[in-house]
C-alpha cells in the first residue's frame, strides 16, 4: 500500500517536474518558447532519441544496456541510403531499402542478445566496443563520405511530411511506444522481461527460458535503433560516416533520468520517455534563451547526475535496504 | 606435559539478555588440537570472537602464555599472536601471494618497496612448511585450498603462535583437505596451537588432541580423544533436552504408487551414483552436510542443472535433462536453496512473483489477463497467509518467512505432482517454520511427493517420512522403517557409517 502510493507519488513528481520546467522557460522565454512551431520542434527532435529509448528500455529492463542504438542507427542509415542509390527508385526498391536497412538492426541485435545471454559479459563493455565496430562498417559502407540521397522522394517525405501540423516521425515515435508499453505491461513477455531483469536465476528456476527474454530484448532494441536511424537519415535526406554519434548517451540519461533502474527489473516506459522529453526541453530551452552551446552538455550532465542519485536512493530503500544508503556509510561500525 | 598456552576461564557474554556464553572455561596447550564442537547457536564463534576482540566479554578471564590479558580488538590478538582463519578468505585477489602476506607491513625504504626481498623470503617461508604454492602467483589464480594456505602463511609471518580454523574443509575436496590435515599436523609439530572448529566428527577425531564441546553456551566438555567415542560426544552435543521430545521418528515405508524416480544419477565432481524412489504424498528427505551434494541432486532433477549419466523418471516417462520448462509442464516445482538470490524478484509485486510460474492459466496469446493476475495475487496471499495481507508490496520488503512463502505460493496455485524443497527453513523465525511445515503436510495429504533437502536434524525428523543421507556425493545410508533418532542420522551424516549401524541394531 505504501509501496504504492509512493510508487505514484513518484511517478506524478515527474510531470510535475516537467510542468514547472516548461513554466520557467515561458516566463523566460515570452512569446517564444510555448508556439506552436515550438512545440514542433521539441517533439520533432525528441521523436529520434524517443523512438531509440523505447527499444533501449527493453535492454536496461533485463539488467542489460544497450550502448549500439547509435551505431545501429547510423549502419541502417547507410545500408538503407546506398542501396536507395542502387535502385531504381520504384516504390518496391525503397521499400526493399528500409527493410534492409531495419534488418541490420534485428541482425546486431541478434548478435548482441546471442552473445550477452551466454556469456557473463559485462553489457556496458561488450556494447561500448561494439558499438565502434559498428561505426567501422558504416565507415566501409560510406567509404566515409556523404551518401546523397536528395532524389529519393519516397523515402525523405518520412521525415519531412506532416499530418494535421505533426511532423510524421511523431507519430512513429507515438506508435512505437503504445506498442512497447503494450508489450511491457500486457504481454508475458513483458512479465517475463521484468523478472528476469530482477532476478535471472529466480526466473530461471521458474521455468523462463532467460536466453530467449534476453535475446529478444536486444533486437526490439536493435530494431528501434535502425528505425530511428532510418528517420534520421530520411530527415537529413543523406547517411554520413558519423551519424547519430553521441545519442546512446543521451538515450541512457533519458532512460536513468526517467527511473529506470541499471540493475535492472524496476521501472516503466513512461518514465523513460519522460527523461527523452525532460532532456529534450532543457536544451531546446537553453539554446532559445541564447545560452552558448559549449555550456549544454555542462548542464545536462548535471542533471543526469542528480538523477541517477535521486534513482539509486530511491531504489535502494524500495529493495528494503532501508538503513545503509548508497551515500552513507555504516553509522556504526562496531555494532 | 605440554605448557599452557591459552586459558580462558568463567567467559560471560550476554546479548539483549540472553546467556549466549555462560561461565565457559577453555584452555590449549603448545602445540596442540583443540577442536571445539557444539551445534549451530551453541557459542562456538560468540568464544572466538571474544578471543579475537571482536566482543567485549562480559565477565571472566583470559591468561596467555601465564599472564593476565585483555583483547579490546583485533590489533591486541594480533600482537599476541592469535590468527584466525575465516571461512570467507580475507585475501585481495588480484594481488600476489607475497604481496597478500606482506599486505600492511611491507618492507620499504622511503616508500619504495623491495619486492624481491619480500619475494624470497615468502619463497623461504613456502619452503619451509612444503606448500605447494607460488611466491609470486596471483591469488585469483589459486584453488580454495592454495588460498588457505596463504592465510596460513600470513598467519606464520605474522608469528602466531595460535591459529583458529572455523570449518576449514567446508568448501574442500577430500584430496585437498588431506593436504589441510598434513599441513595441521606439521603445525602441530612445530609447537603452533590450533582451535579446530568442524562439524566433521571424522576429521575432528583424525585431528584433535582434545575436544571441546558447547552446548547452549555452557561447557559440556573438554576431554581427551582418546577418552570418548563419536557417540558420546553427538550425545553431548546435542543434550537430553532434545533426545526426549522430538529425537525419534518412526518411518513407513509407502505402498502408494512411485511418482518420481532417479536411478543411477552422475554429475561428475558433485555426486555419484545417486538412487532412489518418492512416492505420493512421501516426504523423502535427503540430508547430509553442506558440500554433499543434495542441492545439486535436487536441481539436476528438476532440470537447472545437466548431468553426466543416469534417469530421472516421472511415472514411467523419462525426463529430458537440463529442460525445467519442461518437468514444469510434467508438474514439478521448486523451492530453491537461497530464496534472496533464487527465490523471487525483489524489487517486483508478490502477485507479479507468483505469477511467474503461471502465465499459461493467466494469459492469451501472449497477452495478460491482468484482472485474473491480480485474482491470483490475492488468492495466493489468501492460501499462505501472508502477512502484510497486501499482493502489491514488493517482496523484498517481507520478512524472510513471508518471503518463503511468496516462494512457496508460487507453485501451489500450479497443479504440482512433485515438489523439489531445499532448506525452506533457513533463517525464518519458528512460527513461519511451523506454518510452513503445515504447507508440507497438505500437500502430501493431497498426494503430491516431496524430495527435500535439509540439514536441520529437528526438522528432519518433524517431516520426514524417509531420510537418505549423503556424504561426498554419494548416497551411504537410507532410514525408511522404524525408528530414528537425532544421533543416529548426525553420526551417518560424519560418515561414521559402522556406529551408526551398531547403534540401529543396539536400538
Amino acid at each position: 500500500m505504501n509501496n504504492q502510493k509512493t510508487k505514484k507519488l513518484y511517478e506524478f513528481r515527474k510531470v510535475a517536474i516537467l510542468i514547472a520546467i516548461c513554466l520557467v522557460f515561458t516566463i523566460l522565454l515570452p512569446g517564444v518558447f510555448l508556439t506552436w512551431s515550438n512545440i514542433r520542434s521539441i517533439l520533432y527532435s525528441v521523436s529520434l532519441t524517443g523512438i531509440m529509448i523505447c527499444g533501449a528500455t527493453f535492454a536496461v529492463l533485463i539488467g542489460g544496456i544497450d550502448r549500439t542504438v547509435s551505431g545501429n542507427a547510423a549502419v541502417a542509415g547507410a545500408c538503407c541510403c546506398s542501396l536507395l542509390l542502387s535502385g531504381d527508385g520504384s516504390m518496391g526498391s525503397t521499400v526493399l531499402a528500409i527493410l534492409a536497412g531495419l534488418g541490420c538492426g534485428i541482425l546486431s541485435g541478434l548478435f548482441h542478445g546471442l552473445v550477452l545471454s551466454r556469456f557473463d559479459i559485462p553489457a556496458f563493455l561488450m556494447t561500448l566496443a561494439t558499438n565502434q565496430v559498428l561505426y567501422g562498417i558504416v565507415q566501409y559502407i560510406t567509404q566515409n563520405k556523404l551518401i546523397n540521397v536528395m532524389n529519393a522522394k519516397a523515402f525523405n517525405t518520412i521525415g519531412s511530411a506532416r499530418i494535421l501540423g505533426i511532423p510524421v516521425p511523431v507519430y512513429i515515435l507515438l506508435i512505437c511506444f503504445l506498442v512497447s508499453y503494450v508489450v511491457l505491461n500486457h504481454t508475458v513477455y513483458g512479465r517475463n522481461l521484468y523478472s528476469v531483469g530482477g532476478n535471472r536465476e529466480a526466473s530461471k528456476l521458474s521455468g523462463i527460458n532467460c536466453r530467449k527474454v534476453i535475446c529478444i530484448a536486444y533486437m526490439i532494441s536493435g530494431f528501434m535503433g535502425a528505425l530511428s536511424g532510418l528517420i534520421l537519415s530520411s530527415m537529413n535526406q543523406q547517411a554520413s560516416a558519423t551519424q547519430a554519434t553521441g545519442y546512446e548517451n543521451d538515450v541512457l540519461a533519458a532512460i536513468v533520468v526517467g527511473g529506470i533502474s541499471l540493475r535492472g527489473g524496476s521501472g516503466t516506459l513512461q518514465g523513460a520517455m519522460f527523461g527523452a522529453f525532460l532532456i529534450g526541453i532543457i536544451s531546446n530551452g537553453l539554446r532559445l534563451l541564447g545560452i552558448d552551446a559549449i555550456y549544454h552538455d555542462l548542464v545536462k550532465g548535471v542533471i543526469i547526475i542528480a538523477a541517477i542519485a535521486f534513482d539509486m536512493y530511491s531504489s535502494y530503500s524500495m529493495s528494503g535496504m532501508k538503513k545503509r544508503g548508497p551515500f552513507r556509510r555504516k553509522a556504526s561500525s562496531a555494532e | 606435559m605440554a605448557e599452557t598456552l591459552l586459558e580462558m576461564k568463567n567467559i560471560e557474554k550476554i546479548f539483549a539478555h540472553v546467556h549466549a556464553l555462560d561461565h565457559v572455561n577453555f584452555e590449549i596447550c603448545k602445540g596442540e588440537v583443540v577442536s571445539l564442537l557444539g551445534e549451530n547457536g551453541a557459542g562456538k564463534s560468540t568464544l572466538i570472537k571474544i578471543l579475537t576482540g571482536v566482543y567485549p566479554k562480559d565477565g571472566g578471564e583470559i591468561f596467555f602464555e601465564g599472564k593476565q590479558v585483555e583483547i579490546d580488538n583485533k590489533h591486541d590478538a594480533e600482537k599476541l599472536g592469535i590468527a584466525v582463519i575465516f571461512q570467507e578468505l580475507s585475501l585481495i585477489p588480484t594481488l600476489s601471494v607475497t604481496q597478500n602476506i606482506m599486505l600492511g607491513k611491507e618492507m620499504s625504504t622511503l616508500g619504495m618497496i623491495h619486492y624481491s626481498a619480500e619475494k624470497k623470503k615468502i619463497a623461504e617461508l613456502i619452503q619451509r612448511y612444503d606448500f605447494p604454492l607460488e611466491a609470486d602467483a596471483i591469488v585469483e589464480t589459486l584453488s580454495v585450498a592454495q588460498r588457505q594456505m596463504v592465510e596460513i602463511l600470513k598467519a606464520l609471518s605474522a608469528d602466531a603462535k595460535l591459529i583458529i580454523m572455523d570449518e576449514p574443509t567446508a568448501s574442500l575436496s577430500r584430496k585437498e583437505s588431506e593436504v589441510l590435515y598434513k599441513i595441521i599436523n606439521q603445525l602441530r609439530d612445530q609447537g603452533v596451537s590450533i582451535i579446530y572448529i568442524s562439524h566433521r566428527l571424522e576429521e575432528v577425531f583424525n585431528l584433535a588432541d582434545r575436544i571441546a564441546i558447547l552446548r547452549d553456551g555452557k561447557n559440556v566438555g573438554l576431554v581427551d580423544r582418546e577418552e570418548i567415542v563419536p557417540g558420546d560426544v553427538v550425545k553431548m552435543m546435542i543434550g537430553k533436552r532434545l533426545s526426549e521430545a522430538t529425537a525419534s521418528r518412526n518411518l513407513t515405508l509407502s505402498d502408494k504408487e512411485v511418482v518420481l524416480e532417479v536411478k543411477n544419477l552422475t554429475h561428475l565432481g558433485y555426486y555419484e551414483n545417486v538412487s532412489f524412489q518418492v512416492h505420493a504424498g512421501e516426504v523423502l528427505v535427503l540430508t547430509g552436510l553442506v558440500g554433499s551434494g543434495r542441492t545439486e541432486v535436487l536441481r539436476s532433477i528438476f532440470g537447472a542443472d545437466p548431468y553426466d549419466s543416469g534417469q530421472v523418471i516421472y511415472r514411467g516417462e523419462v525426463l529430458k535433462k537440463n529442460r525445467i520448462k519442461h518437468t514444469v509442464s510434467k508438474g514439478f516445482g521448486l523451492i530453491p536453496e537461497d530464496r534472496r538470490t533464487q527465490g523471487f524478484a525483489p524489487l517486483l509485486s508478490v502477485t507479479r512473483n507468483v505469477a511467474v510460474t503461471n502465465y499459461d492459466a493467466l494469459a492469451h496469446m501472449g497477452f495478460v489477463n491482468r484482472a485474473k493476475e491480480d485474482e491470483l495475487g490475492e488468492a495466493v496471499v489468501g492460501m499462505v497467509d501472508l502477512r502484510p495481507a497486501n499482493p502489491n508490496v514488493a517482496v523484498g520488503n517481507l520478512s524472510g518467512g513471508n518471503q518463503q512463502k511468496v516462494v512457496l505460493g508460487k507453485w501451489l496455485t500450479r497443479d504440482l505432482n512433485v515438489i523439489l524443497i531445499d532448506e525452506p527453513t533457513v533463517g525464518i523465525d519458528i512460527g513461519a517454520k511451523d506454518e510452513i511445515y503445515d504447507f508440507i503436510e497438505k500437500m502430501t495429504m493431497q498426494g503430491i511427493a516431496v524430495l527435500m533437502v535439509s540439514s536441520d536434524i529437528a526438522e528432519v525428523l518433524r517431516v520426514a517420512h524417509r531420510i537418505i543421507v549423503m556424504k561426498e556425493g554419494r548416497v551411504i545410508r537410507e532410514f525408511h522403517d522404524g525408528a530414528v533418532t537425532q544421533e543416529q542420522i548426525l553420526l551417518a551424516q560424519s560418515g561414521l557409517k559402522e556406529q551408526a549401524k551398531e547403534e540401529a541394531q543396539y536400538e
